[in-house]
């Protein structure tokens, strides 16, 4: 009782940072390939890279976020890696469904992203629930 | 997928070994031996599609077509599981025409060719961004010659023999063109590329992108008439256009011949064009055009170069004179006169002629090209009223030509200012007559010039080039025999030249494999050693 961070959340929210170095490189690398091998023009390249790395750039505050927020067992700074998780998770969804081509491994990477990113939502919220109280 | 048919080729027709074919009937598959087509898919990148199998079952009897629409699954990772693109796997479709861009579609793809990028060739000056300050332009080896609108243009034909109009002029590119033209007389006035002022009517820009122009002036203008005979018109200045005269059209553009001076720093300083002009029939419904350019760096002479360096055969032997006045030794400049274009200034033999009289066949010249030998004569008619000192003379004029060099250039492209590149011209006199006859006062008169010229191959062993290495002249005489009144004699007198080739068996010389080096040092094992 004397300890309230989230052992569990902070386990996911490093998995989280190594998994995301992954599905970056793997992503840009798959859209370099698919712009090479298929008809890509350039209205249509944009747009997907720049979710890519505005994905990217959202990703770092919010693990920095959430890792301060654990340990300090402060409500506010988690709060707020909860509000960017939201704008991730809409970039995702993104990159899941809209983007100019969707090969089966995009699919898997997003769909592992997805998963992760609402298991640590609940997570968060229950540890906001328990510093809160 | 089950309706697309690749081997259906026949309409309304059943194709042999094509199962997909739906002209055919069940007896028809009965005479199948195979399915051409076994698999219709669409395409392959797809992680699942459909798939339109055929096959022949060859078990019953009579053998049957199994069609089966399956779902095909592609297993690799990297399969497009959706697009959102909608052109993403298919060929562009081309635009259909409608009323409102049927003008457009038909200026862009009206003629007989078209261009993939038709916006290259507008020299739109606003959108570009104006040129540095620093940044000088110039003209490079093939770049277009610019104008006014657009570029140099020289007519030629593209695809067919018709002229095309879109040839742009490349800088150094010496070219000479022919292609045809449609005519009619009646609208001759109007079709603009058979004026002198279509041709000359935008001015050059003297570097790319500047605002300098050169005008193009007309240099002359020659005048053909119907039947071919030309003549060259005393005023040059008159701008002649195209007009109808007596069923026939004058002044139409038969030939262009641009003549472009440039300076060794990219830069155009004039143009220069000569028209040739004739005139057309009410019967012709096609000209042919022929159209030139050649440029020429400003304060030199044009001389073709006859091999670089090693001399090419076939053509012209280039000669020299040593000019009067000049000292013996070297640094002496040689007149420019064998280096005019004008081939009969060079080495040259008698040309035989027609009616094989030598002395009315003085003029006729013929150039002595590299590596072909020649011999040439004519006859002589001697009576005995001839005199020995004046025939003499004349034969030897005749023989030797009016000007004949004392140098030979050693290499196809010798430079004038090189001394050492030209080769003297060793001359002989033998005289034929036996050493018994001595050396009387008795008239001897030359009756053949041979000129051998020995050469070698020089240079590297796979690209040997010819070198003149030595050139003697040799003038044969004879002793002219007093002839008894009214016998005449006919004495042939001949010239000829022989190429010899010289050169020493090559010996190929390989360079040694290169070997690693390494030698360990001295005090390696130590302290073993």
């Amino acid at each position: 009782s004397s300890q309230l961070s989230s052992l569990p959340l902070q386990i996911l929210l490093y998995v989280n940072g190594v998994y995301y170095i992954f599905y970056f490189l793997a992503t840009l690398a798959m859209i370099i390939y698919k712009s090479q091998v298929f008809s890509y023009p350039d209205d249509f390249l944009a747009p997907d890279l720049a979710v890519l790395f505005l994905m990217a750039i959202l990703e770092m505050p919010r693990l920095y976020l959430g890792f301060k927020g654990n340990l300090t067992e402060a409500e506010a700074p988690l709060g707020l890696s909860l509000g960017l998780t939201v704008g991730s998770v809409g970039l995702c969804v993104y990159l899941l469904l809209w983007q100019t081509y969707v090969l089966r491994a995009d699919v898997v990477l997003n769909a592992v992203l997805l998963a992760a990113y609402g298991l640590e939502s609940g997570l968060k919220v229950m540890a906001i629930a328990t510093f809160v109280s | 997928v089950a309706k697309l048919c690749v081997c259906d080729l026949l309409v309304a027709q059943c194709d042999v070994n094509c199962c997909c074919d739906p002209d055919c009937s069940a007896e028809d598959y009965s005479l199948f031996t195979t399915c051409s087509v076994p698999v219709v898919t669409g395409d392959s990148n797809l992680c699942s599609q459909k798939a339109a199998v055929y096959s022949l079952d060859v078990e019953a009897n009579p053998p049957e077509r199994i069609f089966k629409l399956i779902d095909q699954v592609n297993p690799s990772i990297f399969c497009i599981h959706a697009t959102n693109y909608k052109q993403a796997l298919y060929l562009k479709s081309p635009e259909m025409p409608t009323p409102e861009n049927f003008d457009r579609l038909l200026d862009k793809f009206g003629g007989a060719s078209f261009s993939a990028e038709p916006d290259s060739w507008n020299l739109d000056t606003d959108a570009q961004n104006p040129p540095d300050v620093n940044e000088t332009y110039r003209y490079e080896y093939g770049v277009p010659v610019q104008t006014e609108d657009a570029f140099l243009r020289l007519p030629s034909l593209v695809v067919s023999s018709w002229c095309s109009d879109e040839n742009p002029a490349g800088f150094l590119v010496n070219q000479a063109t022919k292609c045809i033209r449609s005519v009619s007389v009646e609208k001759c006035d109007s079709i603009q590329a058979l004026s002198m002022l279509f041709y000359i009517n935008s001015s050059i820009l003297a570097v790319p992108k500047s605002s300098q122009m050169v005008n193009i002036t007309v240099q002359s203008i020659v005048v053909q008439s119907l039947n071919g005979m030309r003549n060259l018109l005393h005023d040059s200045d008159v701008l002649r256009l195209p007009m109808v005269l007596d069923e026939l059209c004058i002044n139409v553009v038969l030939g262009v011949n641009y003549h472009i001076t440039y300076t060794d720093t990219g830069e155009i300083i004039e143009a220069a064009a000569a028209f040739v002009l004739g005139a057309i029939s009410k019967e012709a419904l096609s000209i042919e055009q022929s159209f030139e350019i050649s440029f020429t760096q400003e304060n030199t002479e044009a001389v073709p170069l006859s091999g670089n360096p090693g001399y090419v055969v076939g053509l012209p032997v280039r000669a020299g004179f040593r000019p009067q006045g000049y000292p013996f030794p070297a640094g002496f400049l040689f007149a420019a006169l064998a280096l005019s274009s004008n081939k009969h200034s060079q080495l040259t033999i008698l040309q035989s002629t027609s009616t094989q009289d030598c002395l009315a066949a003085q003029g006729a010249r013929a150039p002595v090209l590299f590596g072909y030998n020649m011999i040439s004569g004519c006859k002589l008619r001697i009576t005995a009223a001839t005199k020995c000192q004046p025939l003499a003379q004349t034969l030897l004029d005749v023989l030797k030509g009016q000007s004949f060099p004392e140098y030979v250039a050693s290499f196809g492209n010798s430079q004038v200012q090189d001394v050492l590149d030209w080769v003297p011209i060793t001359q002989l006199h033998i005289s034929e007559q036996r050493i018994s006859n001595t050396l009387q006062s008795s008239c001897q008169i030359p009756v053949s010039l041979g000129i051998e010229v020995k050469w070698t191959k020089y240079g590297s062993l796979v690209n040997p080039q010819a070198r003149i290495v030595n050139v003697t002249a040799t003038i044969t005489t004879t002793t002219l025999k007093q002839l008894p009144s009214g016998r005449e004699r006919i004495i042939p007198v001949t010239s000829s030249v022989v190429f010899t080739d010289i050169s020493s068996p090559a010996e190929p010389g390989y360079k040694v494999w290169p070997t690693i080096n390494i030698k360990l040092p001295f005090d390696f094992f130590y302290p073993f050693v």
